[in-house]
């Protein structure tokens, strides 16, 4: 029979081998065990400057109000047909698709014309530093460093 | 900073509600101080300013069979005792509501007490009271036969093809036929273009005539009206509306809007110029740690002092009412309130703002309806019932008993609180 030779293959995984494999073998510390199992889906740990300003962000109900004080000059016609705004709607939804708003916070000129206009008080441009600063570089995938 | 300004009233929040009570007190004459941080959620308006739907209205009857607004006010405000339009009445609404189109004459249409069926950026139509002067012409009901829905080509934000679609839904219930149809945008108009950048464009000498050739050379024939995009001037003094239809040879209207909104940009403008024409002194910035009226108070860089204020600060938009943990009134620290179910009246400050939520989407939201309770001076009331102070007014979507931003009578309260917290405060000086 099969069946108890397999039974007895998973019972020695799960109270000998294993906890032995727990016990013995250096995976690391807890925060590059956490890295190496959500770094590559976007997750990262926040550092506190960065959770700050998420929840700073978090007020934001994407009204676009803060986009009619948004020149966003000097950016191509399709990211500026997107707005800068974009990458608050990103980033409420996913840190992974923040990434396709990089072109537009690349693009920002750090005017502040737009803090003004938001009428749920959202410190739009130190959520601004926080997001460029936090490895959201131009095009899918981020910047290194 | 600049010395102390003394005014006869002092209006927090420069929304609907507060502008309408500036200017109430303004006709009657007193000197008036509003401050306001930045625009609200009246910013956010799509066009509509809805005042009261009609609660017995059946699904599928014909459009002209829906009761007009003020009857409706008044029927909404029998079934819904807690409603501000309970609590003060409804006999003045249509005052009311003819004193905003008067004074912000550049924005909305006149008031008629008629329903007008607009169109909105999916196809549906929604029933307002009020309307912006853009919207008239495309009143379902005064379109006698084909109604061109004009998409601008190459312009991402408008599908002509499903508000035509949608529209047909309504010939049977006496609505026009809607045909899509395609407007090649004038030179120096990008159809990738924001949609307030293509209306600031709009307003610029010439474009609006551009776009009207244009669109002129794209009707079918027999077209009675055509409906655009939302994005038909900035600029309420621009009359860009006017100017496209008077080269396309029909009435133009444009459609409803969704945020980022123009007719709400546009709306915000007339409120702004409007008080600066009436002579309000408008400060910007926020009060800060208000004490109570007659006393001096800081708000941005100046110090006002009056001896009656009229709170208009708005909801959870505005911030006129806080959500942190538990609901809060952070200007004044006023008791927070909310009906659940027919209760009225419960006190919420201590209950967690989570627990006022409701899993089924159809059932009243008790936290989208809570906010201060008032007495019919539109005083706020503190736990007790008892008014907090007498020189204290309050307007607009801070007032609680109703879900403004979806129970179809948000702007409306706005007007019409507004204006009694006006008159109000202006003789209560």
């Amino acid at each position: 029979m099969a069946r108890p030779g397999a039974l007895a293959y998973l019972a020695w995984r799960a109270l000998v081998a294993h906890p032995l494999k727990r016990l013995f073998k250096w995976r690391g510390t807890g925060l590059d065990r956490f890295r190496a199992a959500y770094v590559a889906e976007g997750l990262a740990p926040a550092e506190p400057a960065r959770r700050a300003a998420a929840e700073a962000a978090s007020a934001c109900i994407s009204c676009g109000l803060c986009e009619t004080g948004c020149d966003l000059a000097t950016a191509t016609p399709v990211v500026r047909a997107l707005g800068l705004h974009a990458a608050f709607r990103l980033y409420s939804r996913t840190t992974m698709d923040l990434a396709l708003a990089g072109d537009a916070l690349e693009r920002c000129a750090g005017c502040a014309g737009c803090e003004a206009l938001c009428p749920t008080r959202v410190p739009i441009a130190r959520v601004l530093a926080a997001l460029r600063g936090g490895g959201v570089g131009p095009g899918p995938g981020g910047r290194p460093g | 900073m600049s010395g102390l300004l003394e005014a006869d009233v002092l209006v927090a929040g420069g929304g609907m509600a507060g502008a309408i009570a500036a200017l109430a007190a303004r006709r009657a004459g007193r000197a008036v101080a509003l401050v306001r941080r930045s625009p609200g959620a009246t910013a956010l308006s799509s066009g509509a300013v809805s005042v009261a739907p009609d609660l017995g209205a059946l699904a599928g009857e014909p459009l002209a069979s829906r009761r007009p607004p003020l009857e409706a006010a008044a029927r909404l405000a029998a079934a819904r005792p807690d409603h501000p339009y309970a609590v003060v009445g409804t006999a003045r609404l249509g005052e009311a509501l003819a004193f905003a189109c008067e004074e912000l004459a550049a924005a909305l249409a006149p008031f008629d007490d008629r329903r007008r069926f607009l169109a909105t950026l999916y196809g549906s139509a929604v029933g307002a009271g009020l309307c912006q002067r853009a919207n008239v012409a495309g009143d379902l009901l005064s379109v006698r036969g084909l109604l061109a829905v004009a998409g601008f080509a190459g312009h991402a934000g408008f599908d002509a093809r499903l508000v035509a679609g949608g529209l047909g839904r309504y010939v049977a219930r006496g609505g026009p036929e809607p045909r899509a149809v395609e407007v090649a945008l004038p030179a120096g108009l990008g159809a990738l273009a924001r949609p307030h950048e293509l209306a600031g464009a709009l307003d610029a000498p010439g474009a609006a005539e551009a776009l009207g050739d244009a669109l002129r050379a794209a009707l079918p024939a027999g077209a009675r009206a055509a409906l655009l995009p939302p994005v038909l001037g900035l600029d309420p003094g621009a009359r860009a509306v006017e100017r496209v239809a008077a080269r396309a040879g029909v009435p133009v209207a444009e459609t409803l809007s969704d945020v980022p909104s123009v007719p709400g940009l546009r709306l915000w403008r007339a409120l702004e110029a409007r008080l600066a024409a009436a002579g309000v002194r408008v400060v910007q910035g926020e009060l800060a740690a208000a004490p109570a009226p007659g006393e001096p108070v800081r708000a941005g860089d100046a110090m006002i002092q009056a001896p009656v204020w009229i709170l208009a600060t708005g909801r959870f938009v505005g911030g006129g009412i806080a959500r942190r943990g538990v609901l809060a009134e952070p200007a004044l620290r006023l008791a927070v309130q909310a009906a659940e179910g027919r209760e009225a009246g419960v006190h919420l400050a201590v209950r967690p703002a989570a627990s006022l939520t409701s899993r089924d989407r159809r059932r009243p939201q008790p936290l989208l309806s809570a906010g201060l309770r008032v007495d019919h001076a539109l005083r706020p009331l503190d736990e007790r019932g008892r008014p907090v102070h007498p020189g204290l007014h309050a307007a607009g979507a801070v007032l609680g008993g109703h879900e403004q931003a979806t129970d179809g009578t948000g702007l409306g309260v706005a007007i019409l609180t507004g204006y009694l917290a006006g008159l109000a405060a202006a003789e209560g000086r």
